[in-house]
């Protein structure tokens, strides 16, 4: 008996194919999972099969019976839910509320506020979700807002249940109990579709593995059991080169290598509404290191580079940068100095997507020197051209705007403002973050190669591999402090655990 | 003190009805600066149709007809045609004003004052010194009410909340943003073209040209002020009704001891400030898009 | 660049289709009330341009409104609403008219360029109060730029009826003592040498400001995302608040010139709907300067068409308002009505990622 089954589904978003011809049907009451690449189409999938986009061609069947595609109301009573990425829930409301706004549950026109709060408060212990119905979205934990999410999802008795990369926002203990909820949900008879990219954690939970490549299937619902992770990775990546080099923009000057390029002292800032505050952080970066932090999400990572920025004030410590104290410097001068910041979102903080190549590339340098001054905006875009090209940008005109360059090609313009002869700090947030692997390869060369350089490169990231792969120390922090310190080789377990603070031990285990 | 009452409750009530407008509009995600235009439209509409067919409530529909009609369009050009609320919305205000202009000269070939010969019906003798105000004001306590409970206490009121504030939210629930700011703006052209009414027909039984006088504009401050919620709205707008009716107070006790124009300028100063002040509590405004997106790069 | 110029064209093409369907709404308008749609534009055409000496009337229009338009523009552009022009003009005009009046027997060289100043001074005080209270508070400029706009108007007709009141002035309209001869810079014509060459001397250096200098460009930068150039190190605040302080100042100065040209005193009320003028020029034109100098004149023939109308052709003025919201209403429209059927299809698909963006 199938629960979801797509025949020849197409979606076209423009002139891109997000998805083509896609036909699968998943079986009813198992783990599916749905894998590929970024940009493979993995989320327009699951879109399509909540009814939330209208494919350009194809049908849907839920139980066998066929639905009108692109309608979010015909799917949900057939009783498909998905849970999105970054979570569907308006950060405003209580988490009753939230769980009311999308119920379909038939109840009395008007509601007061103790029986919302009594009508959801067991479904919500039902589910194990540690949340009280008065508390507000916006004041949970990622992990509690994903779980409030699924409670949502379930809260009209859901049999097919969508979850759209549920683990990017957990860290390894909390992925292990939303697995433990997925088989729980499997055994009370609801089929899960679950998308994910990490090859280890489909191996993990999923009883079935469908792989998409460029919008395409490649491997339908093939049996979890009988795969290993290296013919996994194969039907994944396909044949496509992965390798990347860079030519590193100019032989760098020699450094005075003795001060390291950023040393933190005893940092303590205020609280932010993007997290916790940082409380005595010592962190050191030398020159020609790179060092990661690691850490779940929301744990400081934001403060700490709008700290090292300047953008947030140190209420404690203080920040040097090459042996000059920079704690009560402007970004500008910080920048004066050699700090270049690849920031957490690309397309917000890191370019104006409706502004033109030359002017978001130009940036750096009409923000150094006096406002006032007359600039050749012909030069500009010469000097754009120029520089994009050296960074292998595929762009049409430096006077398109940035909006129309993929994820990797943007990260690249970051990357070909931010890096130059004078760089030497450069601090990475996220920087493969939504890359396809040819573009997280690209950007791990450029971090090396500034490495090699002698800058000295602080990466955040939540994706453990990652910083495994890439730096020479990884440094975890948990709710704005840094709580352990780790060399290569890394144990996984260890830094899992200084993660979520499930050990005191983290702190001893850290090898100096 | 009664009649202090008496003033401020008749100063306020047009406000309010205009205000509950902007509450809808603001939480579906439109910040409503047609408020104006509607405004006086309804005030032009309900003088003009009740002089011409001698019935009030004939009078009264064709304003609720008007300003429905001009919700829509504001509709179609934000939803539709992906024009700036913000600016659409100063269109719409100054196709009220200058329509109402061009209406009375038209019909009356006058550009001054239009005398309505009826009123809303009033209290009556049964409501003592409250005898002198209109049925709109007893009605607007349950009018509130009414929206209270719809906004924050019904399924439709989290729906059109989370239009405003996650619009991807409420579509991947099925509620259709379009469909639910729809929906508030045209409500919100009922209570318009209530407020219109009751500004025109309340006491003066008088429309002239521009006798609004940004009371559409206080109103939108109002919602700012109040957080979009029913009662805080309300709230803020009696509170800019009390600065007006202080500064007609001052004026008669004064006399010329004070130039009337700072009198006059009174609600505008309290507008400001509670805007400043309520900004000042609940952190800056966040406007999802900037007026330069709406060029080409 | 040939993409660029496509766009521009594309641009430039939407704003003329939604002009005239804004005209054609005004039409029905007229038609409903009354008035022969043809009858009223043709009127209208012959007040901004057709009969005798209505080029001069719409080129006299055309000067203030094009200063104001290139402050509304620039903090549009900058990311701002001010739509405060109006009363960023009348305080210009009040400044001026201080000092004007007292300095009504100092030496002419002298006296108008400070009256000028004073003028600018008037208008960019008027913008540094919501500038102000935006940048540090976050309070919303719409507002307060709006209340500001009641506000001078009052005091307007506060100064021209108390410390400037002319004693010999009677009928409605409250006006100011009227300008010493020697200071006036053009006559009731509003047209002269001095004038035009103020006004096209400081357009050119408004463009210079915008398109040729790192504050212009990194202030459009910033209107289109602030965060972005945050994270740039610019120094955010002080080049809104410098936007804010030139589009002021720009307005004033209009008012002060209106002062010292064609209007010669102060006058209550005077000229009411410019600084609506002002936003809608800055929105037709695209927010570009040279794009402004053209469009500023259709606004000014129908500045001067809104005084032709009563007085020649006693038609209601009002239809000018009508025509001028219309355009308001629809300039900023992105996209066409959707059309049905497949179409249709097409537009729901394409923009459920692209909403989905700007809501997570």
């Amino acid at each position: 008996m199938t629960a979801v089954a797509c025949d020849d589904v197409s979606v076209a978003y423009g002139e891109v194919l997000a998805l083509r011809n896609v036909s699968v049907a998943f079986e009813r009451g198992r783990i599916h999972a749905v894998v590929g690449q970024n940009g493979a189409g993995k989320t327009t999938f699951a879109r399509v099969c909540a009814g939330i986009v209208r494919p350009t061609t194809g049908r849907l069947a839920i139980d066998g019976r066929e639905i009108r595609v692109g309608d979010v109301g015909a799917a949900r009573l057939s009783g498909v839910e998905l849970v999105h990425q970054s979570f569907a829930l308006p950060p405003s409301f209580t988490v009753a509320e939230a769980m009311e706004f999308g119920s379909t549950r038939r109840t009395g026109p008007v509601y007061s506020r103790r029986a919302l709060e009594r009508r959801w408060r067991d479904h919500l212990a039902s589910l194990d979700v540690a949340a009280r119905p008065g508390d507000r979205i916006r004041d949970l934990p990622v992990e509690t807002q994903q779980g409030v999410e699924i409670a949502r999802a379930l809260c009209s008795d859901a049999r097919v249940l969508i979850l759209d990369e549920p683990t990017a926002v957990l860290a390894p203990p909390a992925i292990e109990r939303l697995f433990a909820r997925i088989r729980r949900l499997r055994a009370a008879g609801v089929t899960v579709l679950v998308i994910l990219h990490k090859i280890h954690e489909v191996l993990a939970v999923a009883e079935t593995i469908t792989v998409l490549r460029a919008g395409e299937l490649v491997a339908t619902l093939l049996p979890a059991a009988a795969m290993n992770a290296g013919d996994l990775a194969h039907a994944i990546v396909g044949s496509a080169n992965v390798g990347a080099t860079i030519d590193v923009p100019a032989p760098h000057a020699a450094r005075d290598d003795k001060l390291p390029a950023l040393e933190l002292l005893g940092a303590a800032t205020r609280a932010t509404p993007d997290g916790p505050p940082l409380a005595d952080v010592d962190l050191t970066v030398g020159h020609g290191e790179i060092v990661g932090i690691a850490g779940v999400e929301g744990n400081g990572q934001r403060t700490l580079v709008n700290a090292i920025a300047g953008l947030c004030a140190l209420s404690a410590g203080r920040l040097n940068c090459g042996g000059r104290d920079l704690t009560r410097t402007s970004l500008l001068e910080r920048r004066g100095h050699g700090l270049r910041i690849i920031p957490f979102e690309r397309n917000v903080e890191g370019l104006s997507l409706s502004s033109a190549l030359w002017q978001n590339w130009s940036a750096r340098l009409l923000v150094a020197g006096r406002q006032l001054r007359l600039v050749d905006p012909q030069r500009l875009r010469g000097l754009c051209r120029s520089a994009l090209e050296r960074w292998s940008v595929r762009f049409a005109s430096v006077d398109q705007p940035a909006g129309a360059l993929s994820g990797g090609n943007a990260q690249k313009t970051i990357f070909a403002r931010e890096i130059d002869d004078d760089a030497m700090l450069i601090v990475a947030a996220q920087p493969t973050r939504g890359l396809d692997i040819a573009a997280t390869a690209f950007v791990w060369a450029a971090l090396r190669a500034a490495r090699e350089r002698g800058c000295g490169v602080l990466v955040i990231s939540s994706d453990l591999d990652e910083l495994f792969d890439i730096s020479d120390r990884v440094v975890v922090m948990l709710s704005g402090r840094i709580v352990g310190e780790f060399c290569a080789p890394y144990d996984l377990g260890a830094i899992g655990a200084a993660m979520t603070g499930a050990s005191s031990a983290a702190l001893t285990l850290a090898t100096p | 003190m009664i009649e202090a009452l008496v003033g401020i409750l008749g100063a306020a009530t047009p406000l309010i009805y205009v205000t509950l407008a902007g509450v809808l509009a603001q939480r579906s995600g439109i910040p409503h600066l047609g408020l104006e235009g509607l405004m006086i439209a309804g005030a032009c509409a309900a003088v003009v149709a009740s002089k011409q067919s001698s019935s009030v409530a004939f009078g009264l529909a064709v304003a609720i007809g008007v300003c429905v009609l001009g919700s829509l369009l504001l509709w179609f050009v934000i939803e539709k045609l992906r024009a700036n609320p913000i600016i659409a919305g100063l269109g719409l205000t100054g196709l009220g004003l200058g329509g109402s202009d061009l209406a009375i000269q038209s019909i009356y070939g006058s550009e001054g004052a239009v005398r309505a010969p009826f009123a809303l019906p009033h209290l009556g003798a049964w409501a003592g010194e409250f005898a002198g105000l209109s049925v709109l004001v007893l009605a607007l306590p349950f009018v509130v009410g009414l929206l209270w409970l719809a906004l924050r206490r019904t399924r439709f009121g989290l729906r059109l909340a989370a239009s405003g504030e996650h619009p991807f939210a409420a579509r991947s629930v099925g509620a259709d943003p379009a469909q639910m700011r729809l929906i508030a703006l045209a409500l919100g052209g009922v209570l318009c073209a209530l407020g219109g009414a009751e500004l025109a027909l309340g006491s003066l039984d008088v429309f002239s040209i521009g006798m609004t006088a940004g009371r559409g504009f206080m109103a939108f401050a109002a919602v700012t002020f109040g957080a979009a919620n029913p009662l805080g709205a309300s709230a803020a707008a009696t509170f800019f009704a009390l600065a007006e009716y202080l500064g007609i107070k001052a004026q008669l006790v004064l006399g010329s001891a004070a130039p009337p124009e700072l009198l006059l300028s009174l609600p505008y100063l309290a507008t400001i400030g509670g805007v400043w002040l309520s900004t000042r509590l609940r952190g800056g405004i966040n406007r999802g898009s900037t007026i330069s997106e709406l060029r080409e790069y | 660049m040939n993409a660029v110029l496509r766009g521009q064209l594309l641009s430039i093409g939407r704003a003329l289709a939604f002009v005239a369907l804004a005209l054609a709404l005004c039409g029905g308008i007229f038609t409903l009330a009354g008035y022969s749609a043809t009858s009223m534009f043709v009127n209208i055409a012959a007040g901004a341009v057709l009969a005798p000496h209505a080029f001069v009337h719409t080129l006299r229009w055309t000067m203030p409104l094009f200063l104001m338009a290139l402050g509304v523009l620039l903090t549009f552009r900058f990311g701002y609403f001010n739509i405060g022009a109006q009363g960023q003009f009348y305080l210009g005009g009040i400044a001026a008219a201080f000092i004007a009046d007292a300095w009504r027997a100092g030496p002419p060289l002298l006296a108008i360029p400070l009256t000028l100043l004073a003028g600018i001074a008037g208008g960019a005080l008027w913008a540094f109060v919501p500038g102000l209270l935006r940048i540090r508070s976050g309070t919303d400029e719409v507002i307060t730029t709006l209340m500001g706009n009641f506000i001078a108007a009052l005091a307007l007709v506060y100064v021209t009826s108390g410390p400037l009141k002319d004693p010999s002035g009677s009928g409605q309209v409250a006006a100011g003592r009227p300008v010493a001869a020697a200071l006036r810079i053009a006559t009731s014509s509003g047209v002269s040498f001095t004038l035009i060459a103020i006004v096209a001397v400081v357009g050119v250096l408004v463009w210079l400001l915008v398109d040729r200098t790192a504050f212009g460009i990194l202030g459009s930068l910033a209107g289109r995302n602030p965060v972005m150039v945050r994270w740039q190190g610019a120094p955010s605040e002080r080049i809104a608040m410098t936007a804010f302080l030139v589009s002021g100042g720009l307005a004033g100065l209009a008012g002060a010139l209106e002062l010292l040209g064609p209007s010669g005193r102060l006058v209550s009320g005077s000229a009411p709907t410019l600084g609506f003028g002002a936003v809608l020029i800055a929105l037709v034109c695209g927010l570009s300067v040279p794009g402004a100098a053209i469009v500023a004149v259709f606004f000014g023939g129908l500045a001067a068409a809104s005084l032709y109308l009563p007085v020649i052709a006693g038609l209601p003025a009002a239809a000018i308002d009508i025509i001028n919201a219309a355009i308001t209403l629809f300039i900023t429209a992105r996209a066409w009505p959707r059309m049905p059927r497949r179409a249709q299809r097409r537009r729901t698909l394409e923009s459920a990622p692209q909403r989905e963006r700007v809501a997570s």
